[in-house]
């Protein structure tokens, strides 16, 4: 082959049909076409199916009475479907977050009792893990149900393993509580400023820890800070309490804002962001002469955020009931912050209560003040902590196993002692094999709280269904639902990346 | 706090089980596992008493007599297959008598089993039995019926022993095939089902509960059932033994592999469900659009797999596609529609087994199969099935768990690897589709969805169209298990190094090719284990069926069971039935991924 024929062909065009960049955005775009018109397919079968039976899919069912009774939390006959609907995703995160913690707690003992030197512990650790792993979650909740309604005692005026204390019944379990009182955001500000303050001091002590080589253990000093700023400020907590009066002022100007100015503003941020990232983006795909190269895909991106970007000017300008919510919403936010600060002087930051049982009608009921949780929750609860604890406990052994022996040996050898060795070597190389899966196993405690269904605890599925049932609107019951849960494994994820990315940071 | 971390100090360094010995002493094996410092003894000390309040408890519940587990051993027969009919129970004896040749066919094909030594079995007994005599001394049991305990203790110790003692006298250790201890145990289970009265196990609408021993239908008994099946798997065993000696062996493997794949569909559809075929209908209509789609199938797939087919093979396969969707425009039969996407399918995929006559044939071979197989479903899936029952679906109980799991997984393998592979694309439409189904689906519990689609399906269907519940629920667990199956199998795309991806484009294979024949095979072993721990997540998934009301294991225990007027308020005792139930099917399953694991050395990279 000469160079004159390679030349004549590298400038012959290759034909439209058979240059892959062309066939390739042919096909995806035959494909985006299918998907949207199957979507639209469905869709349109469903508005059709929908208006023949007269079932609405707006959202007003938020503001309109329904009659539901909820087990449990902050309200339990709401009067609007909006408030049903909100104290059920009350009790979700409730439970979530307390699962989560007592999960973690459980796991990382059953994790280190399976690599225990003690024959029988590793035995009952071992066994833990087995039979909780292999039994659906579903029927673990269940069997725990029956058995706690079974085996608890009808609710009495003096039942409880310790009256007065902690009231165990078929009602569920009372128990005193800690809360926070009027005086809480005020003292929130006082510990605010402590942190600030610890900031300051464990960059001190950091820095002549750094120049000495000395142990000034700054971490235990900025903990200390906090600790006595909060100590202080429950007695001095009321010098705050001007704070208030800035609020409602904030709070005033909002609501004299016109809507105007946030239409403009959210149209400016997504413009300049936009314009932000191309131009970084493009700048960073130039190499050191100047030359740009970008891929498909890259033209995609660019073509995509400006698209976005576009697209959320026109939203916010075609929609100012966007930017008027979120006027109205920033005044409320801050009336409700001028409201906490607007309190007595002498007002507690914390209070504590007792569980009572009251009697106004035939049968006794646990009264407001304890902190009580129904034999539902009791039993979701304990199923997801249990059931979590196991997969938890094999990520924990998985890690500490995959540390080598020769960091420990090495360490040792060092001189270390068996706490720094735990501190400093193993943990940290341990942590990074640990987190990424166990933020997995939060995701899925999360999601699997919505099983409480199946025992009649009021979580956001149960009283989803019930709403839905009542007022017959699924799909904006069904939307709620994806946005909910969506947005808890959003921030599950963004919270545990950040440990990952901090965890990253430890290796080279 | 600083007994647990002295105690994480512990065990920083990896530990290894200790070898079984038996040089160590049992005081020296105590002293060193058990008490070998001031706080181990205390752990020792305050799990012993806990473990044996635990066990105390437990053994009061089983035993005591107010529990009713005569409701679990009468309702057994509901529990595995709801209200199937008495009269055709035969049925569901012979999808069992299948499930187990195969069994015992691929256990003698694949060599299952390992040689155990008889010593090590005669030290399980010993131990068995010691524990059955501390259990019989924690029970709250009548004096006499704790003598009866411990003398059965005894007894189990005492051949324990006997065993042990007779394997160590000579001087080579013996050993026994696990294979052979296992048949063992299984006649001893099926022979108890001769001699121990377990109770009824029928329970019929009148609400009497049938006494057993009565010669009646197979449906009553399953003493003789199981009986025979003990043999049938025996008998299936030795059988593979001659097949794995005279037939070769891959072929052998993949026929079993097709037939287990087949078999559920199989069992489900044509056995279970009974089809009442139309025979005039079949032989006027279905068996004629086959036989049309089968033949000019083939001979266009034999011209579109010919290397020297070019670019007019594509675009008469790209024309196919479009005439595919074009069949949803007018009205026609289901099965033409469907039957022409397949078609598209092979066609487009024809250039990528594109080679020598072998590989053409075993190309159109596999086209005549899937076209086959799926013209058999649509048919009898449309046909009116002769067993009713009363209810939505024709199954329940135990069967139908494993129906939708087997279903969930076999439709969104498939689909869970499109998924991956389009979302490890570099175009960027494929992918930015396929990470938002997935993070969706992954996003939210799978309860939303199955409400969702229990309920909503029916709105989305145009008029016309019927999908019963079972089927829209399946529907939901297949998009749910899909999304989770293409995150396992992009990890084990990402496995696979730069080194092979350019090997396979310099000799010259196309994208797909590269996918289908370098990059998945590697990539999917990889997954395995991944995959493995997903199959038994979506078994124990398949409990949510009682959350939406279809009657599965769960339901039945939990609701109907306790629901008869004479088991009122048994629902402790069922749904601990229905937990043990799952633990061994999800505990065996697991034990074997963890065999395979070990064998292939895979997860050890």
């Amino acid at each position: 082959m000469t160079d004159t024929t390679t030349q004549e062909r590298v400038s012959q065009r290759v034909p439209l049909w058979r240059d892959v960049v062309v066939l390739k955005w042919v096909t995806q775009i035959v494909l985006l076409f299918v998907v949207l018109s199957v979507m639209w397919f469905l869709a349109s079968q469903a508005g059709d199916n929908l208006r023949a039976r007269n079932i609405n899919t707006d959202f007003d069912f938020l503001e309109r009475p329904v009659d539901i009774q909820i087990s449990e939390g902050i309200d339990t006959h709401p009067d609007t479907g909006g408030r049903a609907l909100w104290a059920a995703m009350v009790n979700t995160l409730r439970l979530s977050i307390a699962g989560i913690f007592f999960a973690t707690v459980l796991g990382v003992i059953v994790g280190l009792a399976r690599l225990s030197d003690n024959w029988l512990v590793r035995r009952i650790a071992t066994s833990w893990v087995e039979v909780l792993r292999n039994v659906p979650l579903l029927v673990q909740m269940i069997f725990y149900y029956s058995a706690m309604t079974a085996a608890f005692p009808r609710l009495g005026l003096e039942t409880g393993p310790i009256n007065g204390w902690l009231h165990v019944s078929n009602k569920g379990i009372s128990m005193p509580r800690v809360h926070i009182a009027d005086g809480f955001y005020q003292w929130m500000v006082v510990v605010l400023v402590g942190v600030v303050a610890a900031y300051f001091v464990r960059r001190h002590r950091q820095r002549i820890q750094d120049v000495t080589g000395a142990n000034t253990s700054p971490i235990l000093w900025a903990v200390g800070t906090i600790g006595l700023f909060g100590l202080i400020g429950l007695f001095v907590h009321p010098v705050f309490s001007w704070l208030g009066s800035v609020f409602s002022a904030v709070a005033d100007l909002l609501d004299s804002l016109p809507v105007a100015v946030p239409q403009l503003l959210f149209s400016a941020i997504a413009v300049g962001g936009a314009t932000v990232w191309i131009r970084r983006f493009v700048s960073d795909h130039r190499s050191a002469r100047g030359h740009l190269s970008l891929t498909d895909d890259d033209w995609f991106r660019i073509a995509f955020v400006a698209v976005a970007s576009l697209v959320v000017v026109f939203l916010v300008v075609r929609w100012s009931g966007l930017s008027a919510w979120t006027l109205n919403s920033g005044r409320d936010l801050f009336e409700v912050l001028a409201d906490k600060f607007n309190v007595d002087g002498a007002a507690r930051p914390f209070d504590a209560m007792r569980p009572d049982i009251v009697q106004p009608g035939k049968f006794p009921n646990y009264g407001k003040n304890g902190l009580t949780m129904s034999v539902g929750f009791a039993s979701v609860f304990f199923a997801v902590v249990f059931y979590t604890s196991a997969f938890i406990g094999e990520n924990v052994r998985g890690g500490i196993l995959a540390v080598p022996k020769g960091q420990t040996e090495a360490a040792k050898a060092v001189g270390l002692r068996r706490g720094q060795i735990l501190r400093h070597v193993v943990l940290p190389q341990a942590l990074r094999v640990i987190l990424p899966p166990t933020g997995n196993q939060y995701l899925n405690l999360t999601k699997n709280t919505s099983l409480a269904v199946a025992v009649g605890m009021s979580d956001m599925v149960q009283v989803g269904t019930t709403v839905f049932n009542q007022t017959g609107r699924t799909l904006p019951v069904v939307a709620i639902w994806m946005l909910f849960y969506l947005s808890c494994s959003l921030t599950i994820s963004v919270v545990v990346n950040w440990f990952n990315v901090r965890m990253r940071l430890v290796e080279r | 706090m600083s007994e647990l971390s002295s105690h994480t100090g512990n065990i920083t360094v990896p530990y290894t089980p200790p070898p079984e010995t038996p040089k160590l002493s049992p005081r020296e094996w105590v002293k060193e596992n058990l008490f070998s410092s001031p706080f181990n003894s205390a752990l020792t000390v305050v799990t012993t008493i806990i473990l044996l309040a635990v066990f105390r408890g437990f053994l009061s519940f089983i035993f005591n007599p107010v529990r009713q587990w005569d409701s679990t051993a009468t309702n057994m027969q509901l529990f595995m297959t709801r209200a199937y009919p008495d009269e055709q129970y035969i049925r569901v004896w012979f999808c069992v008598a299948v499930l187990l040749t195969l069994t015992g066919v691929s256990m003698a094909v694949w060599q299952a089993g390992s040689t155990v030594p008889v010593a090590g079995l005669g030290r399980k007994l010993l131990a068995t039995g010691a524990l059955l005599a501390l259990l019989a001394l924690l029970a709250p049991f009548s004096a006499s019926a704790t003598v009866q305990w411990l003398a059965a203790a005894l007894a189990v110790a005492a051949i324990g022993e006997a065993i042990r003692r007779f394997a160590g006298r000579g001087e080579s250790e013996r050993t026994v095939s696990s294979l052979t201890v296992l048949v063992v145990t299984l006649a001893g289970l099926v022979t108890s089902l001769w001699v121990v009265p377990y109770g009824h196990h029928s329970y019929i609408a009148k609400r009497v509960p049938r006494v057993l021993a009565e010669p009646g239908t197979v449906a009553l008994t399953t003493k003789l059932p199981w009986t025979i099946m003990l043999l049938i798997v025996v008998a299936a065993y030795f059988a593979g033994r001659l097949m794995r000696n005279r037939l070769p062996t891959n072929p052998t493997r993949a026929t079993l592999l097709m037939l287990w794949l087949l078999a559920p569909f199989f069992l489900t559809y044509l056995v279970l469900r009974d089809p009442d075929f139309d025979m005039g209908h079949v032989l006027s209509t279905d068996l004629p659009i086959f036989a049309a789609y089968a033949v000019g199938g083939a001979v266009l797939l034999s011209w579109l797999t010919r290397p020297s087919t070019g670019e007019t093979g594509r675009v008469v396969a790209v024309l196919i596609l479009v005439a595919g969707f074009c069949t949803f425009l007018t009205p026609m039969r289901q099965v033409v529609r469907l039957d022409m996407l397949l078609l598209a399918t092979f066609a487009l995929a024809a250039p990528t087994f594109a080679g020598g006559p072998r590989a053409r044939r075993r190309y159109i071979f596999g086209w005549l199969g899937v076209l086959g197989v799926m013209s058999w479903l649509i048919t009898s899936i449309n046909t009116p099935s002769t067993v009713t029952v009363p209810g939505g679906f024709f199954i329940g109980g135990f069967s139908i768990t494993l129906f939708i799991a087997f279903i969930a997984l076999v439709i969104s393998f498939p689909l869970g690897i499109a998924l991956a592979l389009a979302r490890t694309s570099s175009m960027p439409i494929f992918r930015q589709l396929a990470t938002g189904f997935i993070e969706v689906v992954r996003g939210i519990p799978l309860i939303t969805v199955l409400i969702f689609f229990s309920i909503m399906v029916p709105l989305f269907l145009p008029r016309g169209m019927h999908l019963g519940e079972v089927a829209a629920v399946a529907i939901g667990y297949v998009l749910f298990s899909s999304a989770y199956l293409a995150e396992n199998v992009r990890g084990g795309l990402q496995s696979i190094t730069r080194g092979q991806h350019e090997a396979a484009e310099a000799v010259g294979m196309t994208t797909a090719q590269k996918t289908v024949f370098i990059v998945l095979p590697q990539a999917l072993r990889v997954s395995i284990p991944p995959l493995v721990g997903h199959c038994i997540g979506v078994f124990k998934e398949t409990s949510l069926l009682a959350i939406i009301g279809v009657f599965d294991i769960l339901y039945i225990g939990r609701i109907v069971i306790p629901g008869q007027t004479e088991f009122m308020g048994s629902t402790r005792e069922n749904v601990l039935f229905v937990s043990v139930i799952y633990w061994i099917f999800a505990y065996q399953m697991s034990k074997a991924s963890q065999r395979l694991e070990r064998r292939t050395g895979l997860g050890e990279r």
